[in-house]
């Protein structure tokens, strides 16, 4: 008997009895629905973060500070008891910036492309001509050799004498009057930086010490959980906002408390350990999603349970769907056997209707899931992700798909295997006698 | 006679349960067949007629003895050669029919040829070609259980004859059907046997049946009682 006549035989057989074979693919629609729902929304997610972490520099983006100033942060943000000071090991004023023997020892570890340990700049506010209002803004730097994932434009040129540019968060481009951010891209912002010493010594009012520069917008970045409305300068616009923030200061106060790097992302973990053993505490864009994702995954994990469990239910539906479907065909069973049809090739057809009631299942639910998940993306999209044009929450991976139908084929084909074998073992003398 | 002898036992005996419930069905029988010829098995019910056919079909197996199907011995094959087999050399008519009635009758017909992997195409050629044997070629796309019970036997016997066996096996053909539709259906099978020379073996109960062969060998509690030939053959 020919492979491709089982499986005909086994659709028709399947379609006898069609309230029954409807019910049991509907629960494993159930189960299918569930996980395939799940997983897209899985996708959704994953894809949206690999999207932020492209936001923020990609794999290989590294931020550091001094493993002592972490610390410290990190016990007062995780409520722990406050920690004791020693007077040989701590020393505030050194614990808090990153020294230059470190930056020497970084600057050796194998696999760090670019390490950036800038003094620190910042600015006051920002402003443009087509608005009076004036927005508080924090500067980033754009490290030298890492593509941010840019929505317009391109990322701000990195060269040390380059024009003084700016890649500006979607948001402060809607505040800054251009209600289509792409017409920012191009325009020139003016950027307030004070300068310290001045501001707390001789300065009346706050602009006697603040020197207004014009920034070009050389591109947009979409609004993230992980830029944090941020916006992103060049190395020539930093360097000279930090020569005006520490003008008059001694030059070893002008010192970096934070560094970035550049690494081979396959090598980031072997990078960290050696950052760790220097003392500075490397976090890489990774780390920072991973608390997000780790809560996200539980719930999903649970979803997923869920799933399980009804698939569970529905294989025990398949074993009975099939059981009746054996009893009911005995004499059809023996008489095929009298005829010749081996043992095997009547487990066959047995276990091939019961793989088609999971294809069916799994086939049902990957169209409907798709439906639903496609609405849900529009709805989600007018509303509570309106915030997040680049999240879409439902992804559908064919490969995942695939994935997923074959999966649920198999448990189908593992519930069959016991009516099928009780198919295969009757003798057809037994059957054709069965009245 | 040994040398055109079709199907042979030799001291065949099946025994059923253990112990305290052995019933022993067939005692040690010797028969032989020959190629071409009509045999009812007759017996009362419970004598190891319908024992006997099945072991001779290859269905069973017996306890103890030989069967010989064209000169080899059948004990020693395996399933898998039995089901071929019975599938290429065999065919089947039962008394209560057995046919997937919710099937095209065109369907029914082809199952043997189905089982034994033939194309589409050749499979649906030779079972029209059975189905006009039997007169029901115009029936072919109806449903098998819209017939009746004459056109069902003629179907089984085209669902016989499809795979051009060298032995039909007819349990009670006529068991189910009136004498006028019994009749035909008889005369279908005998002139099979003559036409084709398609070696005929019917268990029955029914005398006038067996008188219609050309040999009869009667059963009784597990022994060929009697191995009789009709001198006259089988009447029109």
């Amino acid at each position: 008997m020919k492979v491709l006549d089982i499986i005909h035989d086994a659709n028709s057989n399947l379609w006898r009895n069609k309230i029954r074979s409807i019910l049991t693919i509907l629960a494993i629609f159930v189960g299918s629905f569930t996980i395939i729902l799940n997983s897209a929304i899985n996708a959704g997610v994953n894809d949206w973060m690999n999207k932020q972490i492209e936001n923020m520099g990609g794999d290989g983006y590294l931020e550091m500070m001094p493993t002592e100033a972490y610390d410290t942060m990190a016990s007062m943000l995780s409520g722990n008891s406050p920690q004791e000071y020693t007077e040989d090991k701590d020393d505030a004023n050194a614990s808090m910036y990153i020294k230059d023997e470190q930056i020497e020892a970084a600057k050796k570890i194998d696999g760090i492309k670019v390490f950036n340990a800038l003094p620190n700049a910042t600015a006051d506010y920002i402003t443009s001509s087509r608005t009076d209002k004036r927005y508080r803004i924090n500067i980033n730097l754009v490290v030298e050799g890492i593509n941010f994932d840019m929505s317009n434009g391109v990322s701000p040129n990195t060269a040390k004498d380059a024009p003084y540019e700016i890649a500006i968060n979607e948001d402060m481009a809607k505040a800054l009057g251009y209600e289509n951010v792409s017409e920012i891209v191009g325009e020139t912002v003016q950027i307030a930086v004070p300068s310290d010493l001045k501001c707390r010594t001789s300065a009346v009012k706050r602009s006697d010490c603040q020197t207004i520069l014009d920034v070009k917008v050389s591109g947009t970045q979409a609004p993230g959980i992980l830029s944090m409305g941020g916006s992103r300068v060049n190395l020539s616009f930093w360097t000279h906002a930090n020569e005006i923030n520490y003008e008059g200061y001694a030059p070893e106060l002008n010192r970096s408390s934070q560094a970035t790097a550049d690494v081979d992302p396959e090598k980031i973990d072997s990078v960290k350990a050696e950052l760790e053993k220097i003392g500075l505490k490397a976090m890489s864009v990774d780390d920072e999603v991973g608390m997000f994702k780790v809560f996200f995954d539980a719930i999903l994990i649970v979803f997923n349970i869920f799933g399980g469990i009804a698939l569970v239910a529905a294989s025990i539906g398949i074993i009975n769907t099939l059981f009746m479907s054996v009893q009911e065909r005995t004499k059809e069973i023996g008489l095929d056997k009298a005829l010749g049809m081996s043992n095997g090739k009547v487990f066959a057809s047995f276990s091939c209707e019961a793989i088609l009631l999971g294809f069916w299942g799994s086939a049902v639910g990957v169209v409907v899931s798709m439906i639903i998940g496609n609405i849900v993306n529009g709805i989600a999209r007018e509303t509570f992700l309106a915030d997040f044009p680049t999240f879409t929450l439902t992804i559908f991976e064919p490969l995942t798909m695939i994935t997923i139908v074959a999966i649920i084929m198999f448990i189908a084909f593992l519930a069959g295997t016991l009516p099928a074998r009780k198919a295969s073992k009757k003798n057809p003398i037994d059957a054709l006698r069965y009245e | 006679m040994t040398t055109s002898s079709l199907l042979s036992t030799r001291n065949l005996k099946k025994v059923y349960g253990k112990r305290d419930t052995k019933f022993e069905a067939l005692r040690g029988l010797n028969l032989e067949i020959n190629a071409g010829e009509s045999v009812a098995i007759v017996g009362k019910s419970g004598s190891g007629k319908s024992t006997l056919m099945h072991l001779l079909a290859l269905l069973d197996k017996p306890t103890s003895g030989e069967i010989t199907l064209n000169g080899r011995s059948t004990s020693k094959l395996k399933n898998r050669k039995l089901n071929r087999l019975r599938n290429k050399e065999f065919g089947f008519v039962f008394q209560s029919f057995f046919m997937n009635a919710n099937d095209s009758v065109l369907n029914n017909v082809i199952l043997p040829l189905k089982i034994a992997g033939i194309s589409r195409r050749e499979r649906r050629r030779r079972a029209m070609e059975a189905l006009k044997v039997v007169e029901l070629d115009d029936k072919a796309k109806n449903k098998a259980k819209d017939l009746s019970g004459g056109q069902k036997q003629r179907v089984c016997i085209a669902r016989a004859i499809v795979n051009n066996p060298k032995v039909i096996f007819a349990d009670e053909p006529t068991g189910n059907l009136d004498s006028a539709t019994g009749d035909k259906i008889e005369k279908l099978l005998f002139d099979l046997n003559k036409e084709k020379g398609i070696t005929l073996i019917i268990v029955t109960h029914d005398e006038e049946l067996a008188a219609k062969c050309k040999r009869q060998i009667r059963i009784a509690d597990g022994e060929i009682v009697e191995d009789a030939k009709t001198k006259k053959g089988a009447k029109k």
